[in-house]
């Protein structure tokens, strides 16, 4: 309930304020915003170029956790690892977001295949810093255990590592997520020709401030439902066992 | 099984003389001696967990641990705990279970266990591996007498059982006597057997 009460603060709050600047060109009021979502909605143009970025946003999301888990996982259980990936670790962490976006579209091309890797290049070293930590915090004594009774590495992997890993999986997935689809707009808005960055280029250079809301807000209820929808019922599936009752 | 150990040491500081070591299917050993002396160090090296040791330790028998904690997987129900690790079939695992007196109890996770039932649940677990020698550090420890007892009695009945073999790792001698397990006292530093 406070949850909704805050978001109904926050539109009174913005229908003053657009009511005060009196100019809608630059300070569109709610209902303009939410006029042009539905038309949007209605034309169809919301779900082909939402629908484009969610599949961007949904492929570096996999490659990103994939490969970041991965490495996080060697990294945390390997000293040789650590020692000889940690500073590359380090650069990847501290090269500009743009940089890798320019460079992925010129040595790649203006393509799908530099998009999705530019973004996934970017989130990996979060995730695998993320991962390297929860690794380096595996219980030893499960790991005696597996290794007494033989265990293989698949087994180990699914019933011994990832459930530890667990909630770093999440709160990686939770953070790298809305990381992520803030990428995939700069990433359209400089290379691609379709998909909300792309729209919101258009937009920009009219200064159509209903518009560029409208998208921005229309997709921020899809990474809204995506949360709710699938992140929190996961977690909570995830952590059945740590509950006091049968 | 047999061991035919050297000396083990970490950083330098000895902490297990020469010793010699053999356990069939079938025989009963106890390594008994004050805490910190190097027992749990000694099972490990059975176990092996630790293959950093001077010796030699030889066979091929199946082994199974139950650890001074019961070392569950606390995201995975009972029953699975028994059959993850050890590859056996669920039926069976039921069966052991039911056998340890966790009859019901199949579908809880670890920590809506008692750590008496979390214990027993770790032996049927062991013996669900069908090991030729049953490997055991201080199982009973920080348990009321009452259910260390009856543990003891369970352990016994399986041991009978499955005719495996027992390396018990204990500081109680009443405990090896109760399992009908040969002693072997380790004293000193290095800790070497003692007559």
């Amino acid at each position: 309930m406070p949850g909704v009460l805050s978001v109904l603060l926050l539109l009174a709050l913005w229908t003053a304020l657009a009511a005060l600047a009196g100019d809608p060109r630059t300070m569109p009021s709610p209902l303009a915003v939410a006029g042009r979502v539905a038309t949007l909605a209605a034309s169809g143009e919301l779900w082909l170029h939402a629908g484009a970025t969610l599949g961007r946003v949904l492929a570096s999301f996999a490659i990103a956790m994939a490969v970041g888990t991965a490495l996080g996982l060697w990294m945390g259980r390997s000293r040789a690892a650590d020692h000889w990936l940690n500073p590359s670790l380090v650069i990847a962490l501290n090269v500009p977001v743009l940089v890798v976006i320019v460079l992925a579209y010129i040595w790649i091309g203006l393509n799908e295949v530099a998009a999705v890797a530019a973004v996934a290049l970017n989130k990996i070293p979060v995730t695998t810093v993320m991962l390297r930590e929860g690794a380096r915090a595996l219980r030893p004594d499960l790991d005696d255990m597996a290794a007494a009774f033989r265990m293989g590495w698949r087994a180990r992997l699914r019933h011994v590592v990832l459930p530890q890993l667990a909630p770093h999986i999440a709160a990686a997935a939770r953070a790298g997520l809305s990381l992520i689809w803030k990428i995939v707009l700069v990433v359209e808005f400089l290379g691609r020709s379709n998909g909300v960055g792309f729209k919101i280029h258009l937009l920009f250079s009219s200064f159509d401030v209903a518009g560029v809301l409208a998208w921005a807000l229309a997709f921020v209820a899809v990474m809204l439902l995506i949360d709710l929808a699938l992140l929190r019922p996961a977690e909570a599936r995830a952590n059945r066992w740590r509950r006091d009752e049968a | 099984m047999r061991l035919d150990l050297a000396g083990k040491s970490f950083a330098g500081r000895p902490v297990l003389g020469p010793l010699r070591l053999a356990v069939e299917r079938g025989q009963r050993v106890a390594v008994l001696g004050p805490s910190g002396i190097g027992k749990s160090t000694l099972l490990r090296i059975l176990a092996g967990l630790d293959r950093d040791f001077d010796g030699r330790l030889e066979g091929r028998d199946r082994l199974a641990v139950v650890f001074q904690e019961p070392t569950l997987l606390p995201w995975r129900r009972a029953v699975a705990n028994v059959t993850l690790p050890t590859g056996c079939p669920e039926a069976e695992a039921r069966a052991l279970l039911a056998q340890v007196g966790l009859s019901g109890h199949e579908d809880k996770f670890p920590r809506q266990l008692s750590l008496g039932q979390q214990r027993r649940l770790a032996l049927a677990r062991a013996f669900a591996a069908r090991p030729d020698i049953l490997l055991m550090d201080e199982p009973f420890a920080s348990l009321d007498p009452g259910t260390a007892g009856r543990m003891m009695d369970l352990t016994a009945g399986l041991l009978d059982r499955s005719g495996a073999g027992l390396v018990l790792v204990t500081h109680d001698a009443a405990e090896a006597a109760r399992l009908r397990a040969v002693p072997i006292r380790l004293a000193g530093s290095p800790a070497v057997p003692v007559p």
